[in-house]
């Protein structure tokens, strides 16, 4: 255990050095505080935009931190033959890449944490509000914000098992995508009269196997209040824990892979 | 070393379980309470625009084209905004303002040159509504819009307006005003005691109200009320609802309704030039107020009834009208005992593409529909109404209307073929060109209503008739 968080450590470590890293927390950071001024660009209620423009601006800028920070992070070690002097010690290689993932988890919580504090100090201060009790339901999104990308971390770390980076990014964003968008296209496909029953299966078999960025996406009842939840509470539990497994599932396919992988 | 085998078994164990924990577990449930529940997406927008739709920021997005569509209204672009309100409605489903403007906009704007609504959008604008109501259930005001497009535009299936209106009621942040109509659509619906019972309890909700608040508004929506209820009362009382089943007042006199007018409806039908028609039609009622439903359409047209359409036949909101098909409705408009309309359908091909071969004209008179004066001789529901040639007692289930369709084919619209030097002229056959055509005369002859008949009852049926 002590070995991988002594990865994870020096992980977290060069994830902050990262310049590219910084630089789109910067901008992200940048939009969540201008985002009261955009208000006038839309016809729409202010509150209601400013949810949605800030939830989007960090869920965009996370998933770009996840993926940047993610894709580089077994490649590189090998490019810079670092690799060698870590797995030379008494470090297995699932450790290697178990340490890996949780330091860039942490460096992409870290990063989250911050960018909701910067969203609730811009509430409190555009929307002239002093209660913290008002201002909490904003970190629900956030919070399940930081699972979705913890999942998408550990897709980008299997595919960095075995494919370069560049081909990695585009690999992640598509399943991120895919992921995030196909939950509403299974849903009309389903519900939809016209569509024959082949199809349906394809899409069910689909929406079995992609993960479900969706899920995580808790934002609309934040932007438009008023919708009656139900089981919340329960809903936030088996999400995080469907979450787990499938981070279960991802980081054991990539020790799998890595572990027959010549380095 | 690592086993393997073990490992992949996890791997398929752990497959299984999120694959039955996401489906069966959080699916429903995101579904239920994180799903912005966009409609037929992948059927009513392009791959690009579904991207947007899906991914962030969609309340600004949707805002900034909501703006967008408010210059395109004021220039008059009315094809441009069609896009444009269907992908704010996709991003931001919550967006109400878009949602009865756009179907407001689909509904009466698209007109042809002579400001005929192009009713083939119908359908689409009662999607949208249905659509909007769904998303926006917490609120009352898409039941009350959708309501109103069938109260109002529609104007003839009025049980549609009662089911969106009492929708509406049930949301409990409907204005008192606009819970009253909710009477009119139960009296043209033919429930008029429960019509009735409605303003009843506006009128007790009022009054509670006004005792408490002691301002304006709440006193006018009480008087209004009791006004409402004195108005229906009234007209009950003429037209045969309340009292004796006798068809004979208290006083002893006849009701309004009894006997039943023959209003002796004949029509006729030219071509004059191509896609140009001269409508000619008899009505014997002298009060102005009377509109005659006129329809030409494919004789194939989908979903056609007599007298309109199954206009909520889908649930699909889709921007194109069938564009190979034609459907004109107009009104003809009665005065003197007769009505002429010429209807020219050559400026707008789009409208009036004419491209079946074979076409219906109908003629449609609902005395639900009819202004008060009208239905107080006519009844609700056309009791006092009766046609020797035309009534229908089958097409409304429960009411009396007039109804008859002629025939026309593409060669007699467009004038081409064997028609191409003659005018084509249908008719009904008991159509005749009286001296009433002839002489044209546009001045209203309104009958007197100090008659010099000793029996008011009677002076009233008589001054429906010649003056």
């Amino acid at each position: 255990m002590k070995t991988i968080f002594s990865i994870a450590a020096t992980t977290v470590g060069e994830a902050i050095r990262r310049k590219v890293l910084l630089v789109i927390l910067l901008i992200g950071l940048l939009f969540l505080v201008v985002a009261p001024a955009l208000n006038i660009l839309t016809a729409r209620q202010e509150r209601t935009v400013l949810v949605g423009l800030t939830l989007g601006v960090i869920q965009l800028t996370s998933a770009l931190i996840a993926i940047m920070l993610t894709v580089y992070m077994v490649p590189n070690e090998i490019e810079r033959r670092t690799i060698y002097t870590i797995l030379s010690k008494p470090v297995q290689r699932w450790q290697f890449l178990v340490g890996k993932y949780l330091g860039a988890v942490a460096a992409l919580g870290m990063m989250i944490g911050f960018m909701t504090i910067v969203l609730l100090i811009t509430f409190a201060l555009s929307q002239n509000e002093r209660h913290l009790a008002n201002l909490a339901p904003l970190i629900k999104a956030p919070v399940m914000n930081f699972f979705q990308m913890s999942l998408l971390s550990a897709v980008a770390l299997m595919f960095s098992t075995f494919v370069s980076p560049l081909v990695n990014i585009f690999l992640s964003s598509g399943i991120y995508m895919l992921g995030t968008l196909f939950s509403p296209l299974f849903q009309t496909l389903v519900e939809a009269p016209s569509v024959n029953n082949v199809t349906k299966l394809f899409a069910r078999i689909i929406h079995f196997v992609l993960p479900n960025f969706s899920n995580f996406n808790v934002q609309n009842p934040l932007i438009n209040p008023g919708q009656v939840l139900v089981d919340e509470r329960l809903y936030f539990i088996t999400t995080i824990g469907y979450a787990f497994l499938y981070i279960g599932i991802l980081l054991v396919t990539a020790v799998l892979i890595f572990d027959r992988r010549e380095v | 070393m690592i086993n393997r085998k073990a490992l992949f078994g996890a791997i398929a164990g752990l497959a299984v379980v999120q694959g039955a924990l996401s489906q069966n577990v959080i699916f429903p449930r995101w579904r239920q309470n994180y799903s912005t529940d966009s409609p037929n997406i992948a059927g009513g927008l392009a791959p690009d625009q579904m991207l947007v739709a899906l991914a962030g920021f969609r309340e600004m997005i949707a805002g900034i084209l909501w703006v967008r569509a408010d210059s395109f209204f004021d220039s008059g672009n009315y094809d441009a905004i069609l896009p444009i309100i269907r992908l704010v409605t996709v991003l931001d489903p919550k967006q109400i303002d878009v949602y009865s403007t756009g179907m407001w906009h689909i509904a009466y704007n698209f007109t042809d040159e002579e400001s005929r609504s192009d009713r083939r959008y119908v359908p689409t604008a009662l999607a949208l509504g249905s659509e909007g109501a769904r998303q926006n259930k917490e609120t009352y005001e898409l039941f009350f819009e959708t309501g109103w497009l069938w109260y109002h535009k529609i104007d003839d299936n009025y049980g549609k307006a009662v089911y969106w209106w009492e929708q509406a009621q049930k949301r409990p942040d409907i204005l008192p005003a606009r819970q009253n109509i909710l009477a009119m659509a139960y009296q043209r619906n033919g429930q008029i005691q429960k019509g009735l019972e409605h303003y009843f309890s506006q009128y007790d909700k009022a009054a509670a109200i006004a005792k408490v608040q002691e301002d304006f508004g709440a006193f006018q929506q009480r008087d209004v009320n009791e006004n409402n209820i004195d108005t229906m009362i009234v007209r009950m009382g003429q037209r045969g609802v309340l009292g004796p089943a006798s068809k004979t007042s208290n006083m002893g006199v006849p009701y309004d309704i009894d006997p039943p007018f023959d209003v002796g409806f004949s029509a006729q039908l030219s071509v004059i030039s191509p896609r140009v028609i001269r409508v000619r039609a008899t009505w014997n009622v002298r009060p102005v107020g009377t509109r005659i439903r006129m329809i030409l359409r494919d004789s194939d047209y989908p979903n056609a009834v007599p007298g309109g359409l199954n206009w909520d036949f889908s649930n699909n909101v889709q921007l194109d009208p069938p564009r190979d098909r034609t459907f004109m409705q107009d009104q003809l408009f009665v005065r003197n005992q007769r009505s002429e309309r010429k209807i020219d359908m050559s400026r707008d091909p789009t409208m009036y593409p004419f491209t079946s071969k074979d076409y219906t004209v109908e003629f449609y008179y609902n005395p639900r529909s009819a202004p008060p004066h009208i239905q107080d001789k006519f009844g609700w529901s056309g009791e006092g109404m009766t046609d020797k040639n035309f009534l229908n007692t089958t097409i409304r289930p429960g009411q009396r209307v007039v109804y008859t369709t002629l025939k026309l084919t593409r060669e007699q619209i467009l004038r081409t073929g064997q028609w191409r030097d003659k005018v084509p002229v249908i008719q009904t056959k008991n159509f005749e060109l009286t001296e009433n055509f002839r002489n044209n005369d546009q001045a209203i002859k309104i009958p007197g209503l100090r008659g010099t008949t000793p029996n008011p009852g009677d002076q009233r049926t008589q001054s429906l008739r010649d003056p």
